[in-house]
């Protein structure tokens, strides 16, 4: 039996939803679905379209997941928190983030909920780093997810490797948590340290990422410099703040 | 300073008292920022009329040599505790617009999934 039918006789119990944050992601969309529905039929998939401007309802539209249209576009923190709070509001046990442009691999779903059920962890971070293989992005972006790690590890007191992965899978607790509070841009980092300062624990597990399937990222150079600089006042300003109280 | 250039400046604040009166009447500018619109205008109204007089003594006493530009000072202050209080709000409006946006599209989606289990014809 493999790792995958292994989790689908214990976890058969366990409400998953699966949020998809999709802005313009027509091409990479359907093969994710169809990916992820095959391999694990008993999850709910709920595609966020952020506002896209192809034709992403249209290639969604038949296919077995829900497709929640923002009518206008949030960026991907608002649009995560709309997951959040579907899985909150209907009561889901775990709620994992995956991309909509293919670079989270479905086949790995399983180990991230998996973490949150058997470690007893809160969020469980799908981490590129600790196994070295796969797609390991450029050597800018990794020395700059290495500062970050290093540093929320320093706060944390927790190893964390891939502090910007958003390939993760919350429980309840984190769930209600980050519907309440999630930046609106590059929110990944911070939502760690929130969720650090509401005393939940995090988890890394390996992964394996691919590169992305189609389109392009939204954080070119120019953004990257924007993104060091949000992200590290967002670490400073959220250190500052009074902690949040989970539910 | 001459007696007309004087009466200038007491105008035109009068003037911009009024257009905040107006304002406020029509109800163009919401309660949060008429109070502290009147506010000010009330505040230019008085220091163009008889608070004038005081303004080289109010300059001698924070050690500006030069009044005007203890008055620029004041005014450049007081607009950018303005923009700050404007930036706060318009970041709480921007909180808001996002929770409803995010509600409003998963009320849809829920509307347009319950349309879709009714059948056909459910609804109308």
């Amino acid at each position: 039996m493999n790792a995958i039918s292994e989790t689908r006789d214990h976890d058969r119990e366990t409400r998953v939803l699966l949020i998809v944050p999709a802005f313009n992601e027509a091409q990479s969309l359907p093969a994710l679905i169809h990916r992820i529905s095959s391999l694990y039929p008993h999850y709910d998939i709920a595609i966020i379209n952020d506002g896209s401007t192809d034709n992403t309802v249209q290639a969604v539209r038949e296919m077995p997941a829900r497709l929640i249209t923002l009518p206008c576009n949030l960026g991907i923190g608002g649009a995560m928190q709309t997951g959040f709070c579907i899985a909150r509001d209907e009561g889901y046990d775990i709620a994992v983030q995956v991309d909509g442009d293919g670079q989270h691999p479905a086949e790995q779903v399983h180990l991230l909920v998996n973490a949150i059920l058997q470690s007893g962890c809160d969020i469980a971070i799908g981490s590129r780093f600790l196994t070295g293989s796969g797609y390991q992005s450029t050597l800018s972006r990794r020395l700059g997810i290495r500062v970050f790690s290093l540093w929320l590890s320093a706060i944390c007191n927790t190893r964390i490797t891939d502090a910007t992965s958003g390939f993760r899978a919350m429980n309840r607790r984190a769930t209600e948590l980050l519907s309440r509070n999630y930046a609106e841009d590059y929110p990944e980092v911070e939502a760690i340290l929130v969720a650090h300062r509401a005393a939940l624990r995090i988890c890394e597990v390996p992964v394996e990422m691919s590169a992305r399937e189609a389109g392009v990222s939204s954080i070119g150079r120019l953004r990257s410099v924007l993104y060091m600089v949000k992200v590290s006042l967002s670490i400073l300003m959220c250190s500052l703040r009074r902690p949040e109280i989970t539910r | 300073m001459p007696a007309y250039g004087h009466a200038l400046v007491f105008t035109t604040t009068l003037v911009v008292f009024c257009f905040v009166l107006w304002l406020v009447r029509r109800r163009s500018i919401g309660e949060r920022f008429a109070v502290l619109w009147l506010l000010i205008s009330a505040c230019l109204l008085v220091a163009s009329s008889v608070g004038y007089r005081y303004l080289f003594e109010i300059a001698k006493f924070v050690g500006v040599p030069y009044p005007p530009s203890a008055l620029f000072f004041l005014a450049i202050a007081g607009l950018t505790l303005l923009i700050i209080e404007l930036f706060a709000w318009v970041s709480k409006l921007n909180d808001r617009t996002r929770v409803l946006t995010q509600q409003l599209a998963i009320l849809s989606e829920r509307v347009n999934r319950e349309r879709a289990t009714a059948g056909p014809g459910a609804g109308r």
